[in-house]
């Protein structure tokens, strides 16, 4: 290819210049480096010298504030570090020099510095001489001016300017090496890249290249590929390649066909073996050879020889095939077989090898010249002993005759008239035997005339089938067809040998589809089997076996489907030998209702096994056919022992009666009679014990006819119960009898089941007027109601609820009158369900004393009224004339004291005091009873509040007697008549003040909670005390417990105070000890659950 | 000019009691007494025996009063066009709000509780006194132009 050289050209160069950019990468790399140390050295070395400028100038220092030092106090130790500082001087001066050599500005200043340096030490030397000799020093005040500090001002300035010039060599060193090496930087950059793209895009070409190359070697092996299967496709050319020599290279199909040789016989030989032994001997093959070579390629025709020595016309084409260099590779060959129908005849060689049946082709002399493997086998001769042969020697009679042209009709005439039509001849076999078959001809136009190719079937056994079929004509013909299952006869081998409509329509064949055929193809497994005869048994024995037994097997219908079938097999005698009879029936619907009862039988097995009562199937034979475990329990048996059995072994009386039909009646009569009822009877246990049962039949229909099914339920429970039930109705009976009240006894209906004697006479009816009546005859409302469970509740629910409450209903006698009762329920369980008992207490009497009991309520009420109102206007209306006697007795004692004699003074006084005693006796009466009438509901009220209302009330008898008091903080809510409250207060600590002889009276209210709901208040003094035998009589009206002249006072003041707090529903205590003061206690409610208390 | 007060009170010793009371207190008075209601309103229309009965500058009213009720002359007095600008003030036993309210309502210029004690009633007088005859301004005594 003349592109390579030139992709080559370029993939080189790429190469190249990626080599040569990373040459020049390396090579800039390296002198960056270069120029990079040599900076540093520069840096490093600009370092040093700044370095040692600074020290000169320390040294320079330190020499003079040495000197100083030395001048001011005169120690030999400053001067030890001035010739320190001298020897540094010299020594780093000496370093700068040197380091600076190379710069000429810096060498120009150091002379200065020298000079300088020497002048300063002069002078330094100078004064130190001049100390040292004890001499006063020129201008000792000015240190710190003078020339000494001139020198070391330029010597600074000398110094600053070279560590100046440093600093900027130092700068512009930097700028350049970042100068230097940005630029190396950026040619580096700039050459990787390029290096890296070059070497990238040399790559991709080659790659490309490559993939090219892959992508055409691909094709040419495809093309390749094609190349030869085209070739071996190709059958009606043969296409091989030769060598030069003309060796056969390559073979297809095509050839095989036309030579009749394989490619395993002919690859290797010479092509020439091919041609006639006289081509050869002409050298016709090489001649060939040699054109071809010659020309380039050569078409010729002529004769060949196949492997079979038959000869054959031919036309080739050789194409000589060379090398790129030009070199003779070899010859590639087409050529076509000449023989006309040729390709036609490959096919039909193919077909008739492949036919089922044996085929011949005959020519019009009624010689074989075609015969297929098939007709080998049939005729028991090989091919080529046949081939040239008449066909008489295998059909002796009746083939030819009909295929000679007679002057009547042409060969195509006679053929047409034989075309598809089966003809039945005799075959005859090499060894002799002859057999009947049955030829279908057809024409064959070839170049040798027209061919007769028949297609023979051996129909011996279909003969014999007709046959015996024209012997069971008159026997079994008939009987075949009318059967109503599908009959199949079957040989000794397994071959289908008769069938009737039955079975085409089973099995879905047609009749001459199944004749001859195995019985395999129709019912796969287990009909051969049964009856081929083993070396165990003969046929015979084989179907006598399965003679009348129906036997279950699956058939297979032409379109492949299954189905179940029983067959039935019968033994035939033939003149062949013994066939069996099979009678074919479809079981599928059997099958699918086996299966279904299979399945159910399952359900009420379990059904049966789970069920809590023992369960026995009996049928009509008043045997038992079924049991559960249940039952083996009960009974006491096992299941073997049980079933078959009598069912009157273990319900020995009753059962059976019950069932068998009679004349009057059938089975399912007497069952329906028994359905659903409870019967009792007795069974009887394996080991004679015997129980009482309950038993529940229910029909049950099957295959062997009605059965029973008996659940049997053990009662003897609940006959001991029962029996129990009935002693205990005895004693409740005896107790109902015996009752104080009136006890009757009702049912869920409504009813009166039981009663007793009282209850006979409360109501004034007779027992028997009474039992079974509704008992709303006796309460005729609200008794039922309660009871009757209702849609909301049950029975159950409905007592529940009225145990134990007494009801308060009306009841009616018989003579109509009525009268309140009391009801008391309770339930009582029986077999009839729930009963209520009700104990009925006539309360006629409890009613009235209620009534009276109200009415004393009510006037009592009254009367307390009425006397609160008379006390009132008692004492109210009191204090008129009372009044009138105080006030003139006050009057005449004013007026007429020791106007007239003592003794009246003495007179008037004591009525003056009577009078008065009266009127406070008659106020605090009033006071006492307006605690009642005069009192307010109660209402939240601020005790606090109160407490202040009634200290301010008794301020003067406390600023009187400076009394103290005080109280807990803060005083609650609580529930009072306000003024009542101020009252309490009031009475309490104004006794708290009163009665206290000496000193400070203290009082303190103080209150505690009590529970939730209540507030105790305790008012505690320290006054004189109470003995305790007097704590029930302070209470009392009017009590007092001192003389009138000790201390004043009605002695009411607690007795209103007891009365509000009872007012309030509290009490009040005392606690106290005589002249240890006393504590008042009493409870006030906190405000009420009801009221929410308002901020204000 | 001594002052016409129309005392109206069943009780003798009640009207005894404020007689000496009104002494105490150094007032002079004129104390006219009607002992019942009826007899009370005669003395104010001058009806009758009280013809040339004086119109009182001040009337204290019991309110318990037999024939006519202290409320009814209460109620006539200030119906009255003359009369109702005398002031008038209930002194009475009775401590019921709803005298003091029904009180109130007909214009009684103040009603006043009877004291029990003999001292408090003195004081109440002096007060009175003090207060409604010699404080207050009372109308003029003839409303004749």
């Amino acid at each position: 290819m003349s592109t390579r050289p030139l992709k080559n050209r370029t993939v080189q160069v790429a190469f190249g210049s990626a080599i040569a950019i990373l040459l020049l990468v390396g090579e800039l790399s390296y002198r960056s480096i270069v120029i990079t140390s040599e900076n540093n050295r520069w840096v490093q070395h600009t370092h040093e010298v700044l370095e040692n400028l600074q020290e000169l100038q320390f040294a320079m220092e330190t020499v003079a504030s040495s000197v100083r030092a030395f001048l001011l106090v005169k120690d030999e130790i400053y001067l030890d570090r001035y010739r320190a500082a001298r020897l540094s001087l010299d020594r780093h001066a000496a370093a700068v020099r040197a380091l600076t050599v190379d710069n000429p500005v810096q060498q120009r200043r150091i002379p200065n510095l020298e000079r300088l340096t020497a002048e300063r030490l002069d002078l330094a030397d100078k004064n130190i001489d001049l100390i040292r000799n004890h001499q006063p020093l020129p201008e000792v005040s000015s240190f710190r001016a003078g020339p000494g500090l001139q020198i070391m001002v330029d010597y600074q300035a000398i110094i600053r300017q070279m560590q100046d010039e440093e600093q900027r060599l130092l700068v512009l060193r930097d700028a350049n090496t970042k100068q230097s090496t940005s630029r190396t930087e950026l040619i580096l950059i700039v050459g990787t890249v390029l290096g890296l793209l070059i070497t990238v895009a040399a790559g991709w070409i080659v790659q490309r290249d490559t993939s090219r190359r892959e992508i055409a070697e691909e094709a040419l092996q495809e093309s390749e590929r094609k190349y030869r299967a085209l070739i071996q496709g190709i059958k009606e050319y043969a296409i091989y390649m030769l060598g030069p020599q003309g060796e056969i290279r390559t073979w297809n199909p095509g050839a095989e066909q036309m030579t009749g040789c394989t490619p395993e016989e002919a690859i290797g030989q010479n092509f020439s073996r091919f041609f006639p032994p006289d081509d050869i001997a002409l050298g016709r093959p090489q001649e060939i050879l040699r054109l071809a070579a010659a020309n380039g390629d050569y078409e010729e025709q002529g004769a060949r020889m196949r492997k079979d020595k038959s000869r054959f016309q031919v036309r080739a084409n050789f194409t000589a095939s060379r090398d790129s260099a030009g070199k003779l590779r070899g010859f590639s060959v087409i050529s076509r077989d000449l023989t006309e129908n040729s390709e036609s005849d490959t096919k039909y060689r193919g077909l008739l090898e492949a036919a089922p049946d044996a085929m011949v082709v005959v020519d019009q002399s009624g010689g074989i010249v075609l015969l297929n493997v098939q007709a080998e086998k049939q005729f028991g001769y090989r091919r080529h002993e046949l081939l040239g042969q008449k066909v008489t020697n295998i059909i002796p009679v009746g083939f030819a005759e009909r295929l000679i042209a007679d002057d009547l009709r042409s060969t195509e005439d006679a053929l047409a008239q034989q075309i598809g039509t089966g003809i039945e001849l005799i075959g005859l076999r090499k060894d002799g035997g002859e057999f009947p078959i049955e030829i279908m001809l057809s024409p064959l136009v070839s170049a040798e005339g027209t061919l007769v190719t028949a297609a023979i079937r051996n129909i011996s056994l279909r003969k014999a089938g007709e046959q015996h079929l024209a012997q069971l004509q008159g026997k079994y013909r008939g009987l075949l067809e009318a059967a109503p299952d599908a009959m199949v006869v079957v040989n000794q081998s397994g071959d289908i040998v008769l069938l009737n409509l039955q079975a085409e329509k089973q099995f879905g064949y047609r009749r001459d589809e199944l004749l001859g055929q195995k019985v395999t193809n129709i019912i796969p497994v287990g009909f051969a089997e049964r009856l081929i005869a083993d070396d165990l048994r003969s046929a015979e024995d084989a179907s006598a076996q399965q003679i009348e037994t129906g036997i279950e097997l699956i058939g297979r219908r032409k379109d492949g489907d299954e189905f179940p079938i029983e067959i039935m097999l019968s033994p035939l005698d033939s003149a062949e030998g013994t066939l069996v009879t099979a009678a074919i029936r479809n079981i599928s619907v059997r099958k699918t209702a086996e299966m279904h009862l299979a399945q159910m039988e399952g359900k009420y097995r379990g059904l049966l096994e789970a069920a809590p009562d023992a369960m026995v199937v009996v049928n009509q034979g008043g045997e038992i056919v079924l049991l559960n475990v249940q039952a083996e329990k009960q009974f006491g048996y096992r299941r073997d022992e049980l079933l078959g059995q009598r069912v009157t072994n273990i319900i020995p009386v009753g059962f059976a009666e019950r069932l068998i039909a009679d004349d009057l009646r059938s089975t399912e009569d007497a069952l329906a009679q028994q359905i659903g009822t409870g019967i009792e009877l007795i069974g009887l246990r394996k080991d004679g014990g015997e129980f009482p049962i309950e038993i529940m039949l229910s029909p049950l229909e099957s295959a062997e006819g009605t059965l029973v099914t008996a659940a049997v339920r053990d009662i003897s429970v609940r006959k001991a119960a029962e029996t129990n039930l009935s002693q205990m109705e005895g004693r409740y009976r005896g107790l109902l009898e015996a009752a104080p009240d009136a006890m009757v006894v009702v049912n869920q209906g409504g009813k009166i089941v039981l009663l007793n004697v009282q209850a006979e006479k409360q109501f004034g009816y007779r027992r028997d007027e009474l039992l079974g009546q509704k008992v709303t005859n006796i309460i005729p409302v609200g008794f039922a109601e309660r009871l009757i469970a209702d849609d909301m509740r049950s029975a159950e629910d409905a007592s529940a609820q009225q145990i134990g409450t007494g009801i308060e209903l009306i009841a009616q006698r018989k003579d109509g009158s009525e009268f309140p009762i009391e009801l008391m329920l309770s339930p009582l369980r029986n077999a009839e369900g729930i009963l209520v008992t009700a104990a009925i207490r006539d309360i006629s009497v409890r009613k009235k004393a209620a009534v009276v009991l109200l009415q004393k309520v009510e006037e009592l009420h009254r009367s307390n009224e009425e006397l609160g109102q008379f006390a009132y206007i008692a004492s109210h209306d009191l204090q008129e004339p009372l009044r009138m006697v105080a006030s003139y007795t006050q009057l005449l004692s004013r007026r007429y004291k020791g106007k007239l004699d003592s003794d009246a003074d003495e007179f008037i006084a004591f009525a003056v005091d009577g009078a008065s005693r009266m009127q406070r006796l008659i106020q605090d009466l009033l006071a006492y009873s307006r605690v009642g009438t005069k009192g307010k509901d109660l209402a939240e009220t601020s005790s606090d509040a109160a407490l202040q209302q009634a200290i301010i009330n008794l301020r003067g008898a406390i600023e009187e007697r400076g009394a103290m008091i005080t109280h807990d903080d803060p005083l609650p809510v609580v529930l009072a008549d306000e003024m009542q409250l101020v009252q309490l207060f009031q009475n309490l600590i104004g006794n708290a003040i009163k009665y206290h002889r000496s000193g400070v009276p203290q009082v303190h209210v103080s209150v505690v909670r009590n529970g939730a709901k209540k507030w105790n208040f305790a008012v505690k003094d320290n006054g004189l005390g109470i003995d305790p035998q007097y704590f029930e009589r302070i209470f009392g009206m009017f009590q007092r417990l001192h003389k009138r002249d000790e201390f004043a006072g009605t002695g009411i003041g607690l007795a209103i105070c007891k009365k509000i707090v009872e007012r309030h529903g509290g009490n009040i205590t005392v606690e106290s000890q005589p002249g240890l003061g006393s504590t008042f206690g009493f409870s006030l409610l906190e405000r009420s659950a009801n009221t929410t208390s308002t901020q204000g | 000019m001594p002052l016409e007060i129309l005392l109206v009170e069943d009780s003798p010793g009640d009207v005894r009691l404020t007689q000496e009371a009104f002494r105490i207190a150094g007032k002079r008075i004129n104390l006219n007494v009607a002992t019942d209601g009826v007899a009370a309103m005669e003395f104010l229309r001058r009806e009758g025996v009280h013809g040339e009965a004086p119109r009182p500058d001040f009337i204290l009213l019991d309110l318990n009063l037999p024939k006519m009720d202290g409320r009814e002359v209460l109620a006539h007095i200030k119906e009255d066009e003359e009369l109702k600008t005398i002031p008038t003030i209930i002194l009475t036993t009775s401590e019921a709000e709803v005298d003091i309210l029904r009180s109130y309502k007909l214009q009684a210029n103040c009603y006043l509780n009877k004291p029990v004690q003999l001292e408090a009633f003195e004081f109440l007088v002096k007060t009175v006194n003090e207060f409604w005859l010699t404080l207050a301004r009372l109308p003029p005594r003839e409303t004749v132009v």
